[in-house]
Order: C-alpha cells, then sequence, then structure tokens
C-alpha cells in the first residue's frame, strides 16, 4: 500500500478538494484506496455523503486497542473507501501525546491494512503539529497543493525546510490548484516554482465552478461533470502520481 | 468481497424485486450483463484467492476481487486483456504481473444475465446495501443451471446492520441461502472447477502396490497433462502450454526408460521412440521462446542504445519463433501424433497388461528405491569425473542425468513424505540451476553465432557490434556458470545430500526400509 497526505501548512488551498478527486480517480484506475479523513471539519467525508461520526471518538480511533478497520465505511464506489472525521479529531494532537510513540501511531494503525488496499490518503488539516509528524511518519508522499501565490509558495518551503531536518522524510509531490491562467501573477508564479521545484507535478488543477459544485452535489468532480476541465485536471494529476508511484 | 447468494426454484425473481421495492430499496432498470472469469490455464489467480473479472454492461470494466475488502475496479478498452502487459498500467497491473509472469489470462468461465441493481439509501442520499437480481441466467457452453435467476447481496464495510437485513428479508421470503457470488453459485451448480488445471506429476501411490500398476498410473497421468496442453500449443494462447507439454513428454519417455524390467519391452521401445520424436520435434520452438522471453534480460547489461541497435534481431527471432511455431501446430494436428497418443491410451486404458516383466509385480516402493538409488549414483558418477578440463557435452550429459533423478523423485513422489522430498530435491535444484544456466547460454551463444553470420549483409554495422557484444555477454555468463560447476557440485555431493535421500527413501508409505 503506497501512503500518501494531501497537506499543507497553509488553509485553503485544495487539500480536501485533491484528496477526494484523486481518491476518486486512483479507485477508477484500478487501485483498491482508503481515504482517511483527519480534518474535523469533515469534508471529505460530507462529500461522499458518509456520515461524520468517530465511533468512540478519537481516543479510541488512535487510543492503544484503536483498529482502524473497524472506522472504516464504504463509499458508492466499491473500490473507495473511506474513515469518516468529525469534530474530536480536533484533539488528535492530545489522544496522539497520550500514545507511546506518537509519531509512528498512525502508521502502526495502517500497517494491518497494508495488503488490503493499495493506496491510502490521508487528508490532512492545515498547519505543523504533532499530528503532522505523525502523517510525516506514516506517509511514502505528501501532495502539496499550492495555489500559484507567494504566500502558498512560502509554505512550501517551510515545509520543505522542515521535512530537510527529518530521518524518512516522505517525498514532496507539489502541485498547483485553483489556478487562474487569466491572472498574470498566477502565470509568472507556475513558472518560476515549476522551474525552482522539479517535484511539481506537471498537470494542473483549474480554479473552476465544477469545483466549487462539489459541496451541493456531494461527489467527486469526474461523477457529476466528468467533460468539465476541473476533471480532466484531477485525472491528469492522478496519472502524474501514478507513474511515480508504478513508474 | 463478502457476498450472499439467494436463488429459487419456484419463486420468481420478481418476488425478490417486489420485496426489495417494499423495503424502500431503488431498483434500477435492468441491464445485459456479461461476467467473464479470467485466470491462466494452472488458475494462479485462484490459488493466490484472487478473482478477475471482465464486467461488460455497455462499458466494460475490469474488476479484481479477494484479499481484501475492496474490490479494485478498472475501466476497459472492450478488448479482453491476454497479458499482463495488457492490463491498464497502476497498481492492478503491479499485483498480477508477478503472478501471471508469461502466462496469459483465459476465459474460464461467463455468465450471462438480466441484471438490476436495488440500492438501500439513508436520508443524505448514501447506498448503505445493494443487491443484485440477475435473470435469464446462462453460462457459455455449459447446460442450464438449476436456477435461472439469482439475488446477490454485497456486503459493504461499515454498513453491516443494512447487510444483515438485506439477507434476512430474502430469506423470509423463502429463498435459499448459499456464501458467495453468483458466479460461485453456478460453478458449484455446474460442477465447474474454478481452480484451474494442475499439471503435478506427483499421484497418490500405494508403497505395497505392484510397479506395474503405478508406473501405469504415473504415464496415465503425463499423458493427461501432454492432452490438456495441446489445444494451448497449437493456439500459442502462451509459452507454458508448450513448456509443460514437453515436460509431461519428457518425464513419460524418462518414466518409459526408468521402466525397464517393470513395463513390456515392446510396449517402452515403441512409445520411448514415439515420445522421443515428439520431444526432439518440440524443441526448436521452445528453445526461441526461452529467447524471446529471456531476451529482455539478456540485453539490460547493453543498455538501452544497444538493445535498440539489436531490434533486427529480436525481429528475427520473433519471426523464426512464429514459423517454428506454425510447423509444431501441424506436428500436434499431424496423423503421426494422432497414432502416437491414441496408441499410447489405449494402452494405458487397457484392462489386462502384459505383466511379464521381471520386475512388474515387485512393490512399487522397493523398486522406486532402487531406481533412485541407481539415478543418484549415476549424478554422483558423472560429476565426479568433471573436471576444469572436461568437454561441455560431459556437463550436457550430467544435467540429463539430473534431469532423470529429478523425474523420478516427482513422478514417484507419491510414495514419499513431502518435507524429506523437497528436502532433498531443493540440493539437487541447486545443481540443475547451475547446469542449466551452462547450457541454456551455450546454446544462445550458438545461436547466436548463426545468426551474425546470417544476418550479416542485412543489419547493420552497429546491429552486429552489439551482436558481438551479447555474444560476449553471454559468453561470459557461461563461463561463469562453468567456473561455478565445481563448487555447486562439491555442495551436492555432500553427506548431507546423502542423509536427505535417506530420509527421503525411508519415508515411503511412512515404514522405514
Amino acid at each position: 500500500m503506497k501512503v500518501l497526505a494531501t497537506y499543507s501548512i497553509k488553509g485553503g488551498v485544495g487539500k480536501t478538494t485533491s484528496a477526494v478527486n484523486l481518491a476518486y480517480e486512483a479507485s477508477r484506475a484500478g487501485a483498491r484506496v482508503l481515504l482517511w479523513d483527519l480534518d474535523p471539519q469533515g469534508a471529505a467525508s460530507f462529500y461522499f455523503r458518509i456520515r461524520p461520526k468517530v465511533k468512540g471518538g478519537t481516543s479510541r480511533l488512535v487510543g492503544a486497542r484503536g483498529a482502524l478497520e473497524a472506522h472504516i465505511r464504504a463509499t458508492d464506489l466499491r473500490s473507495l473507501h473511506v474513515v469518516p472525521a468529525d469534530f474530536s479529531l480536533r484533539h488528535l494532537d492530545l489522544h496522539l501525546d497520550a500514545t507511546k510513540r506518537p509519531t509512528e501511531r498512525l502508521a502502526a494503525l495502517l500497517a494491518p491494512l497494508h495488503d488490503s488496499y493499495d493506496v491510502a490518503i490521508l487528508d490532512c488539516p492545515p498547519g505543523i503539529s504533532l499530528a503532522s509528524e505523525s502523517v510525516f511518519g506514516a506517509t511514502g508522499a505528501l501532495l502539496v497543493p499550492v495555489i500559484p501565490t507567494t504566500l502558498s509558495a512560502r509554505t512550501l518551503t517551510q515545509l520543505a525546510g522542515f521535512l530537510e531536518g527529518l530521518s524518512g522524510a516522505p517525498a514532496l509531490f507539489p502541485h498547483f490548484t485553483m489556478v487562474d491562467r487569466r491572472r498574470k501573477l498566477h502565470r509568472e508564479q507556475l513558472a518560476s516554482l515549476a522551474a525552482a521545484w522539479p517535484a511539481f507535478l506537471p498537470s494542473v488543477v483549474p480554479n473552476a465552478s465544477a469545483v466549487e459544485r462539489m459541496g451541493v452535489e456531494r461527489a467527486p468532480v469526474a461523477v457529476f461533470a466528468p467533460s468539465s476541465a476541473a476533471a480532466h485536471a484531477f485525472r491528469d494529476l492522478w496519472a502524474d502520481v501514478a507513474a511515480r508511484l508504478w513508474p | 468481497m463478502d457476498a450472499t447468494t439467494f436463488t429459487s426454484n419456484d419463486l420468481a425473481a420478481a418476488a425478490a424485486i417486489g420485496a426489495l421495492g417494499a423495503a424502500g430499496f431503488e431498483v434500477g432498470p435492468a441491464k445485459a450483463v456479461v461476467r467473464t472469469l479470467l485466470d491462466t490455464f494452472d488458475g494462479r489467480l485462484h490459488a493466490a484467492g484472487l478473482r478477475l473479472e471482465m464486467h461488460q454492461a455497455g462499458a466494460s470494466e475490469l474488476v479484481l476481487r479477494g484479499a481484501g475488502v475492496a474490490d479494485a475496479h478498472v475501466a476497459s478498452e472492450g478488448a479482453q486483456p491476454r497479458l499482463a502487459a495488457d492490463l491498464p498500467p497502476g497498481p492492478l497491473r503491479a499485483r498480477l504481473t508477478p503472478l501471471l509472469d508469461v502466462r496469459a489470462l483465459v476465459p474460464v468461465l461467463t455468465v450471462r444475465a438480466r441484471a438490476r441493481t436495488a440500492v438501500r439509501r439513508d436520508h443524505a442520499g448514501k447506498g448503505r446495501v445493494s443487491v443484485v437480481v440477475s435473470e435469464r441466467l446462462s453460462v457459455d457452453g455449459a447446460s442450464a443451471p438449476a436456477f435461472d435467476w439469482a439475488a446477490e447481496v454485497e456486503a459493504l464495510p461499515g454498513y453491516p446492520k443494512d447487510t444483515t437485513r438485506a439477507r434476512e428479508l430474502l430469506s423470509s421470503i423463502g429463498l435459499a441461502r448459499t456464501d458467495g457470488d453468483v458466479v460461485d453459485a453456478l460453478a458449484y451448480a455446474l460442477d465447474i472447477d474454478l481452480a484451474g488445471f494442475k499439471g503435478s506429476p506427483t499421484v497418490p501411490l500405494d508403497p505395497y502396490g505392484d510397479a506395474l500398476d503405478a508406473f501405469r498410473k504415473v504415464l496415465a497421468n503425463l499423458a493427461a497433462a501432454i492432452d490438456a496442453n495441446r489445444p494451448g500449443t497449437i493456439d500459442d494462447v502462451d509459452p507454458e502450454f508448450l513448456h509443460d507439454l514437453r515436460v509431461a513428454v519428457r518425464r513419460t519417455r524418462s518414466v518409459l526408460t526408468e521402466g525397464k524390467g517393470v513395463l513390456p519391452a515392446d510396449v517402452r521401445k515403441e512409445f520411448r521412440a514415439g515420445f522421443g520424436w515428439l520431444g526432439r520435434t518440440t524443441g526448436p520452438a521452445r528453445d526461441l521462446d526461452v529467447y524471446v522471453i529471456e531476451w529482455a534480460d539478456y540485453v539490460a547489461p547493453l543498455g538501452p542504445e544497444g538493445a535498440s541497435a539489436l531490434g533486427p534481431v529480436l525481429d528475427d527471432i520473433v519471426a523464426r519463433r512464429a514459423a517454428e511455431h506454425t510447423a509444431l501446430a501441424k506436428v500436434l494436428e499431424s496423423a503421426q501424433y494422432r497414432r502416437l497418443l491414441t496408441g499410447w491410451h489405449r494402452w494405458l486404458s487397457r484392462e489386462s497388461v502384459d505383466r511379464s516383466a521381471k520386475d512388474a509385480s515387485r512393490d512399487i516402493a522397493t523398486v522406486a528405491t532402487a531406481r533412485i538409488g541407481r539415478a543418484q549414483a549415476q549424478v554422483l558418477d558423472r560429476g565426479r569425473s568433471i573436471g576444469p578440463d572436461t568437454p561441455a557435452e560431459v556437463l550436457h550429459e550430467l544435467r540429463k542425468d539430473a534431469k532423470t533423478l529429478r523425474y523420478l523423485l516427482e513422478c514417484l513422489g507419491g510414495l514419499y513424505a513431502p518435507g524429506p522430498r523437497k528436502t532433498f530435491v531443493q540440493r539437487l535444484k541447486a545443481l540443475q540451476d547451475n547446469l542449466g544456466e551452462h547450457q541454456d547460454t551455450e546454446v544462445h551463444v550458438a545461436q547466436l553465432r548463426d545468426m551474425s553470420r546470417k544476418l550479416h549483409a542485412s543489419v547493420s554495422a552497429d546491429a552486429l557490434v552489439a551482436m558481438g557484444r551479447l555474444t560476449e555477454h553471454l559468453e561470459g555468463r557461461r563461463r561463469a556458470a562453468r567456473a561455478e560447476f565445481a563448487e555447486r557440485f562439491a555442495a551436492y555431493d555432500t553427506g548431507k545430500t546423502e542423509l536427505a535421500l535417506h530420509a527421503l527413501l525411508r519415508s515411503a508409505g511412512g515404514r522405514q526400509r
């Protein structure tokens, strides 16, 4: 099982949108996918119409006797399952801190599922915390959505700097989101960031109304707007990711 | 996947659909569905606990089930995948490639139906349980199943109560319940084996039974392997058909040879000659198969440019391989082949045969011990005679001796306990691997030199240089194998091997000998 996380220190960059759509595209491309919603907002769970409820709360989810399998919910796609979130995840740091090896806890919870899924995607809340370190300990690569703006790029640099000092740090798969090519700043940032960071995935997700409609439709873009530019972008983006995972 | 199938000979599908509708399920429209179960001829996916199906309901989709709670689904372009390379790139292909290796996927079972999906949703519109009701069920090439419709409930992770309620609902209207999906239910009802052909040369043998009867049982099992692999060889489905056919032929010939004093002399003479002909005839196509299979590994040390320069050589090998397979297909459809196999089956199935050979009525365990001991002595004698300057032909003879011993261990393996057999075979295999590498590289070096001469005028200078480098590389591998032989043989010619052999022979039928 390849473990990925949509992660950014900055909020509002499209982490959940990427997680939901990439999970969907991965499942369509033949992967058995587990999407683990770690964001207390539970948006990823919401998009798949799954009740945002962590049975027994976060303490039971990550506690010493926790077993992730008991929290898995099927989606309407046979090859895509979700571990839903709820508001109790706002205390994830505290609960992890109460475990013996907090930075290894998420990896330990995923370990029994390694033969059951091909891909796990962890949808993370913004910020950098103990939970983030546990995510870094569990993942092979971080899918980092980057809006082509100065602040968004700055947090990518901060993240890369943090990971540099970490042994066994995950690879960075940054990718552009909410891109509006009509804006000069976006065009300039796209060019300069892509040149400075060869790790950027080539496909670019546009700023699109179809993405905003996900909340109304409660489904990945390709389900209700399969021909839209956004749907094509996520399909291509997953192909970029897959090419790195299964060269 | 955790599925349950409900059937009935009394009730119509409408009863299930009506009950589901009344219980709040949304029942979708009926669609023509074709489900084709794909596996290798020898059932590699089945053995690995996997099931690959091609679903056609308008669009085509490949579905891989088993090993875990989630199924893998991927859209297919319509054509049924044959080899691992035909599967869409990604994790599904990555999982199946090591299992399939060079084997092709073949249809095992094709189910046709008109199917409706009934889904029970919650207030958010999320499906919590689904039931597929399949009507007008039929299986291609099979008689009509005992039931012509079925309802399949698939358990969805996280919603066990909904699954239980759906199952209870279908049971409550009087449907018969079986574990597994509709393919399992149909295969069971129609007595279709989903496990694939197992070409094991080992058959159960009574250690106290007559040697002649045991030899005939072993030979009949090998004849079944030849028959089973013939159609796939003729159709050139994948190279393993020819490989397995040849192995069965060689084992047959070896058992006939070792059957001296057990089998009637005239039968041995006639069929050793017949299967010798078949073995020789099938050889060239197999040599070229191996070349094509090993090509990527062979040329890898030359780098992409060297490999590219050898493109015309590979084309030539592929063309010659195709021609050899065409010729081989004609052989397997020839009157000579039919006469050989018909005569062979006739003798194997005879109730009464000549039992006058001196060992025919001795117990098989005694005979087998003597034959295996003799074959081992032959391996040791010839191996000990080999020094650094011994000609390659002697190593080839040793390879044949080792094969004879191996075939005896495999074909008469039913007499012995699996543990000791495995221990001894592992020791022998280490020696055989070295001898095999030596011979394969020598044959391929000779073929390359032959090709260089033939293609000299028609290929580029780059190709000739690359062929020279490849020849050099393979010659290096051959020399390395030759240099390693002394060490490998010394590791085989030890007290440990002797002890392993004694342990094996003592394990016959659980008795001390």
